[in-house]
């Protein structure tokens, strides 16, 4: 054992210090800090800026093109992108989908899809969950018709993160009504831009446009777009899951979000918000070294698994915690709120923490997510207590 | 000791509720958010004709000369249907600042406010005392006033303002127009659908007839407003907990997930019975908190500092719960579950936020 980087590791860091000096987009970066709402421009800008670094599949083999880091690296990479507030790497495509087509896809699928997840040409979403299926995803009823070389698709998906910017959505369909439900999902990729879908906004409580109902009417979709085999659908989805939940837990942008709220609460004289952000950067360490601790594993060819839910559950009770914080440091400043895009430069109420107070508001709102998506916490326990526990 | 509401009571509660359940629903009162602020003046009519306006207020002020448990009453009713007009600003706050007053000025406003014809505002905060509300550096030289207020609750429609300043060192609350020169306010909605804003009071001409109290009243009339303002705040975080828990229960019965309603897995049924303790423990500390203010007891302002931390923990405890077990349906706007979390965090951050009271608690 060693708490130390080796030199290697030291080089490395410094690479992507650079990076961040002189590639990573100006503009973006000045949004980020100042807290500004960035636009779907402004994330394909970062997302291509990684690509051109060769960065882009930070966490994907070299033969997909890949960087083919350890994971030492790619924690060092997402370190460092952490403390410099980048804006989070959209999962859709480089964490999700990407991952699935490689492992499952056939040639051409791979051929077709892969370069341009890595350049950032294509935005993808989300396309599990339904109105009837959240935490029980595998009872789905979207269903995928076989008509000739075509599926004809029919359903709604719901709570599509970002759908209203996505060029594809991979689904969860059923293609078979079979007796155990698992065995009828089969995992097709659909065009967008295909006739018969409609995108909904779904506002949440921040006042942000962040999902979406997906529609499907007799959507004609390909065959060819259909990934492994028909049927087979849930095996992939849960191998995605699994990857999904990791990085899940953010911890250099909590450490980043920390570093600000201390620096705003120096002066404070309330003791008990002291102590209440000492007894969260603990947690944040312990969180920390589970992920290394996970990450070790894998280096030594472990994969993720049970341990992800670990991970999910605890920083995304961090990462909601901090945000409680930056409520309570705000104080009754909190109130004016003219929603998360935050205020016109031009009219901010006379509090010196005006911005602060309502970027701690949208996302004390935002975040209660991360307890919801992914896997509910309440499901991530229900995983642990079988798998880990054996309950 | 008797722990049962009057008669007079119980009918105010049902008058109240009645007017929520036909004229206040959800979908009327994201309406009246959505385009005005949180506030209808027709809504308002209602509450004049209602004679709901007039509640606190003395007798020979025309008012009903109720107190603090008939308007925790009001306002537990008022949290469960997410009522967003200004009754907090104008007949609890100002009512409360103006009801301490024996001047001429402070009677006829109060008239003003009973009948609806006019709105008034406390503006005591500033921008960087944070929860020390008299610290303050508004204040009065030469017959003009000059400072900032921020967070004044409903400057949007206020008619006029109550201003906490400082004369010399000496406090003193005038009554000023909105629409006096040098007086000017800037609106933002606040986070629960409501309106907030900073006035600006630049060389305002303030002369001695429009005092309401100096000295000593002064600030004795804004810390009875604090409580009398915590206890409406918190009756309401009441009323929100109760809905927010039944609500919950409701949904996870008619949600089903794995084949079954999911209020069946245990899991979910011990967060809701947590949230139903959460209510009903904060609805004990109310009891006493009203009980003691109504009595003019002394320890009341302890209690309702206690009252107050007890209320920033549970409801949010209970707000989040309640998100969390709708799922995604939880952090959507079109549903109302996710507007009393919100409701409970400014009610937190009102007048001092359960960091504030704890510290307060303990030194009282
Ligand atoms: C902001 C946001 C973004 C999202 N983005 C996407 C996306 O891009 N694509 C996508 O496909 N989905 C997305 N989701 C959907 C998300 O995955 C679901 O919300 C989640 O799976 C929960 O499902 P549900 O909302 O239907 O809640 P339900 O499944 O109805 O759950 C309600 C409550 O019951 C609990 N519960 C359910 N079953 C059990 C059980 N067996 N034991 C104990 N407790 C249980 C849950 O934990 C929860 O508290 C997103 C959701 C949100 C909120």
């Amino acid at each position: 054992m060693d708490i130390n980087f080796s030199d290697a590791d030291n080089q490395f860091r410094q690479e992507v210090k650079d990076y961040l000096e002189n590639k990573y987009p100006k503009h973006v970066k000045e949004k980020q800090n100042n807290g500004e709402q960035l636009t779907k421009q402004d994330m394909i800008d970062y997302h291509k800026s990684l690509y051109e670094q060769g960065w882009a599949g930070y966490n994907w083999p070299v033969e997909y093109g890949g960087t083919g880091w350890s994971p030492t690296q790619i924690y060092i990479f997402q370190e460092e992108l952490g403390y410099a507030n980048t804006p989070t790497i959209l999962p859709f495509g480089l964490n999700m989908v990407g991952p699935v087509i490689y492992t499952f896809g056939n040639e051409e699928q791979k051929k077709k899809f892969l370069p341009d997840i890595l350049e950032f040409n294509t935005w993808w979403c989300q396309g599990y969950s339904e109105p009837g299926s959240g935490s029980d995803l595998a009872s789905l009823k979207t269903k995928a018709v076989r008509d000739g070389d075509h599926y004809i698709v029919n359903g709604s998906k719901t709570w599509t993160t970002l759908a209203q910017n996505a060029d594809w959505i991979f689904c969860l369909v059923r293609t078979e009504t079979t007796q155990k439900k698992q065995e009828g999902i089969s995992f097709l990729l659909i065009d967008m831009k295909t006739e018969g879908i409609e995108v909904k906004p779904i506002i949440t409580i921040d006042g942000d446009h962040e999902v979406n109902s997906v529609f499907f009417t007799d959507v004609k979709v390909p065959a060819e777009n259909l990934i492994g085999e028909e049927g087979k659908g849930w095996t992939y989805a849960k191998f995605l899951l699994a990857h999904e939940r990791f990085g899940i837990a953010g911890v250099p942008n909590q450490k980043y979000s920390l570093k600000l709220l201390k620096e705003r609460t120096k002066d404070f004289a309330d003791d008990d918000l002291k102590k209440k952000i000492a007894d969260y950067e603990i947690e944040l360490l312990a969180l920390e070294f589970t992920e290394l601790r996970t990450l070790a594993a894998l280096a030594n060819g472990g994969h993720p698994g049970a341990e992800s839910s670990i991970i999910k559950i605890k920083g995304t009770e961090l990462q909601q915690r901090l945000t409680e914080m930056y409520v309570e440091a705000a104080g009754q400043y909190i109130l004016p709120y003219e929603g998360p895009e935050g205020f016109n430069s031009n009219n901010t109420p006379a509090s010196n923490v005006s911005d602060f107070s309502s970027q701690a508001v949208s996302r004390y709102l935002n975040f209660r997510k991360t307890s919801i998506y992914g896997g509910s916490n309440e499901i991530q326990k229900n995983i642990i207590a079988k798998a880990i526990l054996g309950v | 000791m008797n722990l049962s509401y009057s008669d007079e009571q119980n009918m105010l509660r049902e008058q109240v509720l009645k007017f929520c359940e036909s004229d206040y629903t959800f979908d009327v009162r994201e309406k009246i958010v959505e385009s005005n602020y949180g506030h209808n003046p027709e809504t308002w009519k209602q509450f004049a004709d209602l004679g709901w306006l007039a509640v606190p207020f003395s007798e020979e002020n025309g008012g009903f000369n109720f107190g603090p448990i008939e308007l925790a009453v009001i306002f537990e009713e008022f949290g469960k249907a997410l009522v967003a007009e200004p009754y907090l600003a104008n007949v609890v706050m100002s009512g409360s600042v103006l009801e301490s007053s024996s001047n001429e000025l402070a009677k006829q406003t109060i008239s003003k406010i009973i009948d609806g014809t006019t709105q008034v505002s406390v503006a005591f905060s500033e921008a960087n005392n944070g929860y020390n509300f008299h610290d303050i550096e508004t204040s009065i030289e030469d017959g003009k006033l000059n400072g900032v207020k921020t967070v004044v609750l409903n400057a949007s429609f206020a008619n006029s303002f109550l201003v906490y300043a400082r004369n010399g060192d000496k406090p003193v609350i005038y009554l000023v127009d909105a629409k006096e020169a040098g007086v000017s306010v800037n609106s933002f909605s606040t986070v629960d659908g409501q309106n907030c804003g900073d006035v600006t009071f630049e060389n305002v001409e303030v002369g001695e007839s429009s005092i309401i109290s100096h000295d000593n009243d002064a600030s004795q009339a804004i810390n009875a407003m604090l409580d009398l303002a915590n206890l409406c705040i918190c009756a309401e975080a009441v009323g929100g907990m109760t809905a927010s828990y039944l609500k919950t229960v409701q949904y996870t019965k008619e949600r089903e997930q794995f084949g079954q309603p999911i209020s069946n897995f245990q899991v979910l049924q011990h967060k809701m019975v947590d949230m139903f303790m959460e209510a009903e423990v904060s609805k004990s500390l109310l009891f006493k908190a009203m009980l003691q203010l109504d009595g003019k007891d002394d320890e009341a302002s302890k209690t309702i500092s206690g009252l107050k931390a007890q209320i920033g923990k549970s409801s949010r405890q209970v707000g989040q719960a309640a998100v969390q077990l709708h799922g995604g349906m939880g952090v959507s706007d079109e549903m109302s579950i996710g507007h009393y979390l919100k409701r409970f965090t400014v009610i937190d951050a009102l007048f001092g936020n359960r960091n504030y009271h704890l510290n307060n608690f303990s030194n009282l």
